[in-house]
């Protein structure tokens, strides 16, 4: 069982999205609980990838290859290292909570709705656990329509706009990838006279593309063309634009998903392909990588500080945050790396549950102004103690999941970058100030908002909802090493090449 | 005088049934008018058994002195000419009976137009290419104007007639020379004797150059485009179909026994420098004047220019590599347009006016499957994965990059993220905006419905699983390469 269980567990969303669709579409409830059992039922099986996995071995695990386009050396490859291990769970734990985060949501096309999260479902675990680079490409490129669909459909007033321009940014990076790849397979013909894309055939040989030569040399151009693709999904600034816009009008369960899953796709991207297959071109874009990251951090601090929308904020601080995966990255020390991993598990986490917390304030108010509210503690004591426990976690709390990725990210760097250091941490006392001042002007001061006085405080389902989420926070913030135990082999042997 | 073998007349077997089949609807539609009702099934019967024959004769190679090449790569195109008349006529059914036009004329037209198809497209003398071309064209200036009444029709057929007739005199004007300057009509002669000579002389340049622009006309590359909005837009939308996929397929192919021929690749920089102009030329003036249309036949059309912009990639590399990616690019550009037309032609009300895109707003939920077959098609039309066109592009870039025109990959993907834009249009109208105050009326038909659900799930399988494709794609270009 364990042979195929990689392949099948990321088949099973589409799978249980094809039993979706001969119900009918009026049956709203039962296409609900089939889409819980089923997530559910996900999850559960992919604990079996973590209990299954052996973290002293650096190499993939899980690793299953069936034959698909021969002709040019094309197979469906897949495996699972720490890395991505942690990242496959993250997706999977979502599942669910974002299905029980819509359960109430009174919308149209709810069939529809989940058909779709299925279908990413499947496309985000792909892209973890792709071994072969023309499968990889697909997955992540099939995470483009769902997504696409999820904005413009039941997203807000600006949808479309949002969503287009969701699909264009992300597909913008992309094409060049595509070509990038085709390079690379075409490379590896040249050193062996074998035909493949494969990505473990890839290590062999494409670190040998020449970098000298200026900017034209193909390394570069290759490194640069991976580059792109993952720069524009993380988003490292100043290709960030699309997340607002895509954030603010996503539906809150999107915004999870894009927030939680679909961002770290970049910063795994630029770790799997441009890290270890381009290492030279790594060292020569280091310290791009790290000013923009720098930039990305303050930058995402300062404007979501002045933001009246609370979704905006959240999603400017996702700008920073994913800021400082990008910069333990760059620093390349196996503490920083190993602080990014947890930092991009940490953010999905901490984000996901403040856009599902934000998105319960709406469903009672339809507003996310900051300023329509204020004195909230009064009427929603158990909600106000929630999003506080979250917001420490984000802003990076001892004790909470933060402090943890953000300690290591930070240490880790010291050695080799301490400006890069001092300016990130301006940057975290810059989100403690945007997140906090947000917190007070929601929840402290009178409740001067005659509508928010009936408000109901966080219900039974809800709380269900980001459970899972506190209890992650919390436990990654006492005791991170069941976490950091998994990764650090593969992290080590990442960091070797 | 030639007298044929029975070896020939096996050889042409298909063509010979689909020339009866049409023959005889002329005949019923003269004696009993009464049974027009179940003519595109005798079409569809007729097509069914020359694919039938098609794979079950033996294909013998030469035959007829020479002059066609009845081999692998000949029943690869004749099988996709002939799935994509069977999609044409499924739509056709329905939609002259809703336009009341129905008579046996059309299908017999639609039929010897195949027939002149795989004549071109089977044949390596430059004479019966240029017999098939016209007994290709000269059905379709009918066709087009096949809707009488509706001035658009008209207006279609009168243009694709004088397009046509320019281009064929190019053609012929360009056969002429090729003859004089290599004393033969032969393709293998001429190819081998060009490929020798290491380069183009003056009237072998001149020619080919005719003959290309001949071609580029029925294949509506940039600067021979400009009849392709008029005519997509006011002809029947199953004759729509046909025009953008069948004539198209058959001039590709012979543009390709040409440049492989003649081993233009690697003889002949000015070659690759025209070629590689135009299929970039037309992939940008393509996709960027499609953003502005706002109708959907319209913006296909122009969609159409940009994806032989594409194919043209393939055919500038040719040899195995772009052969097969030549042909792949056909099947999946045929599965998509049918997908994509057959939809169309479903949701539309009057043929005299324009099919607007915002005519289909809503529509997502109020035909889903249509509509679904629709988005898929467009998509796979963008070039995203999981569907053919998808893979299809793939298959061509690969191929581009290869022969190291990275260039060219990089300006093709550029250009389909370009074309994604107006593909999207259609897709949020149908799904992210709410049905029109005046809802039109659209007649819903199970059979165009199942045809684009065909097309459609052909476009998702064959993206997932392209190798039986390949494969074929790849023996049948062996003989042309061998």
């Amino acid at each position: 069982m364990d042979q195929h269980l990689l392949f099948l567990l990321t088949l099973s969303p589409t799978i249980f999205a094809i039993l979706l669709l001969p119900i009918p579409k009026h049956w709203k409830r039962v296409h609900r609980v089939v889409t819980l059992i089923g997530s559910t039922v996900i999850f559960a099986v992919s604990t079996r990838l973590w209990t299954g996995f052996n973290p002293d071995n650096p190499a993939f695990q899980f690793v299953d290859q069936h034959q698909w386009i021969p002709q040019f050396g094309i197979s469906i490859h897949v495996g699972l290292d720490g890395i991505s291990l942690l990242l496959v769970l993250l997706t999977t734990l979502l599942l669910p909570v974002v299905v029980l985060a819509a359960w109430s949501l009174n919308i149209e096309h709810i069939k529809s709705l989940h058909i779709t999260f299925l279908l990413l479902a499947t496309g985000m675990m792909g892209t973890f656990v792709s071994l072969d680079l023309f499968l990889f490409y697909i997955f992540w490129e099939i995470t483009l329509i769902p997504m696409y669909f999820i904005i413009g459909v039941w997203g807000g007033p600006r949808r479309i706009y949002a969503a287009v321009k969701f699909f264009i940014f992300t597909m913008v990076g992309s094409v060049l990838m595509l070509v990038a790849i085709l390079y690379l397979g075409w490379f590896h013909h040249q050193q062996t006279g074998v035909w493949s894309y494969d990505y473990l055939d890839f290590l062999q040989t494409a670190p040998l593309l020449s970098v000298s030569g200026g900017w034209l040399a193909p390394g570069l151009l290759v490194f640069a063309a991976f580059a792109l693709a993952f720069a524009i999904k993380v988003p490292i600034f100043p290709f960030h634009t699309w997340l607002p816009d895509a954030h603010v009008e996503a539906p809150t369960t999107g915004s999870v998903l894009l927030a939680g899953v679909l961002l770290k796709m970049g910063a795994y991207g630029f770790m799997r392909f441009n890290r270890a297959l381009l290492p030279d071109a790594w060292d020569i874009f280091v310290p791009l990588i790290l000013a923009l990251a720098v930039i990305g951090i303050i930058y995402g601090a300062l404007v979501a500080m002045v933001q009246p929308d609370v979704k905006k904020l959240v999603a400017y601080s996702s700008v920073s945050h994913m800021g400082f995966v990008m910069l333990g990255l760059a620093a390349g020390t196996q503490a920083s790396t190993q602080g990014a991993v947890l930092q991009m598990v940490n953010h999905g986490l901490t984000t996901g549950a403040l856009f599902l917390l934000v998105g319960m304030i709406y469903e009672r108010t339809y507003t996310r102004l900051i300023a329509d509210f204020g004195g909230l503690a009064t009427v929603m004591p158990v909600y106000t103690g929630i999003f506080l426990v979250v917001t420490l976690g984000s802003i990076g709390l001892p004790g909470l999941n933060g402090f943890v990725g953000e300690f290591l990210i930070l240490a880790g760097a010291w050695q080799n970058y301490p400006l890069a250091v001092v300016l990130a941490g301006l940057g975290i006392i810059l989100g403690a100030v945007y997140m906090l001042w947000m917190v007070q002007r929601i929840f402290w001061g009178p409740l001067d908002n005659p509508k928010n006085e009936g408000l109901s405080d966080i219900r039974f389902r809800e709380l269900m909802v980001v459970a899972p989420l506190l209890v992650l926070i919390v436990w990654i913030g006492i005791y991170p090493t069941t976490f950091l135990n998994p990764m650090e082999a593969a992290v080590r042997l990442l960091l070797a090449r | 005088m030639l007298t044929p073998t029975h070896a020939d007349l096996v050889a042409i077997a298909p063509e010979i049934i689909l020339t009866i089949t049409a023959g005889l609807l002329l005949i019923v539609e003269a004696f009993l008018p009464g049974l027009r009702r179940h003519f595109s099934g005798l079409a569809m019967v007729g097509v069914l058994a020359a694919i039938w024959a098609r794979l079950h004769f033996e294909l013998p190679g030469a035959v007829w002195a020479g002059m066609m090449q009845i081999d692998e790569l000949a029943a690869f195109v004749d099988i996709y000419i002939l799935v994509a008349v069977i999609f044409t006529i499924a739509m056709a059914g329905p939609f002259l009976r809703r336009t009341e036009t129905e008579v046996g004329e059309f299908y017999a037209l639609i039929l010897l137009a195949t027939v002149g198809a795989m004549v071109m497209a089977s044949s390596v003398n430059l004479l019966p290419i240029f017999l098939g071309l016209e007994l290709l064209s000269i059905p379709l200036y009918v066709l087009n104007a096949f809707l009488r009444r509706s001035q658009v029709s008209v207006e279609a057929g009168l243009k694709y007639f004088v397009v046509g007739a320019v281009a064929s005199a190019f053609l012929v004007y360009g056969i002429a020379l090729l003859y004089g300057a290599t004393a033969s009509t032969d393709l293998a002669v001429i190819g081998s004797q060009v490929a020798s000579s290491g380069q183009l002389n003056p009237l072998v340049a001149i020619g080919l150059a005719m003959i290309v622009g001949g071609l580029a006309f029925k294949l509506a590359l940039v600067p021979c485009h400009a009849w392709a909005p008029d005519v997509y837009q006011g002809g029947p939308t199953p004759v729509t179909a046909f025009l953008a996929v069948v004539p198209k397929g058959a001039a590709l192919i012979v543009l390709l026994r040409l440049a492989d021929g003649m081993d233009l690749l690697h003889i002949s920089p000015q070659w690759v420098a025209a070629a590689a102009g135009i299929a970039v030329a037309s992939q940008t003036l393509g996709n960027i004047v499609a953003i502005v249309q706002s109708d959907v036949k319209r913006m296909l059309a122009y969609s159409g220019i940009a994806h032989m912009g594409y194919a043209m990639v393939a055919v500038i590399v040719a040899g195995a590599d772009g052969g097969a990616a030549v042909l792949v690019y056909l099947v999946a550009y045929t599965l998509m347009n049918m997908g994509a037309f057959a939809s169309i032609a479903m949701l539309s009300e009057r043929e005299d006016r324009p099919h607007f895109i915002n005519d289909l707003r809503g529509q997502g939920y109020k035909r889903p499957i249509v509509a679904l077959a629709l988005t898929t098609c467009l998509f796979s039309l963008a070039g995203v994965p999981p569907f053919i066109g998808f893979t299809a592009k793939f298959v061509v870039f690969r191929a581009a990059v290869n022969e190291g025109f990275v260039w060219l990959a990089v300006i093709g993907v550029v250009n389909s993220l370009v074309s994604a834009f107006y593909y999207l249009r259609v897709v949020y109208a149908m799904y992210m905006q709410p049905l029109p105050r005046r809802e039109p009326k659209f007649q819903f038909s199970f059979q165009i419905a199942t045809a684009a659900a065909v097309a459609a799930l052909g476009v998702l399988i064959l993206g997932i699983y392209p190798t039986p494709i390949l494969e074929a794609a790849q023996t049948a270009i062996l003989v042309l390469v061998r």
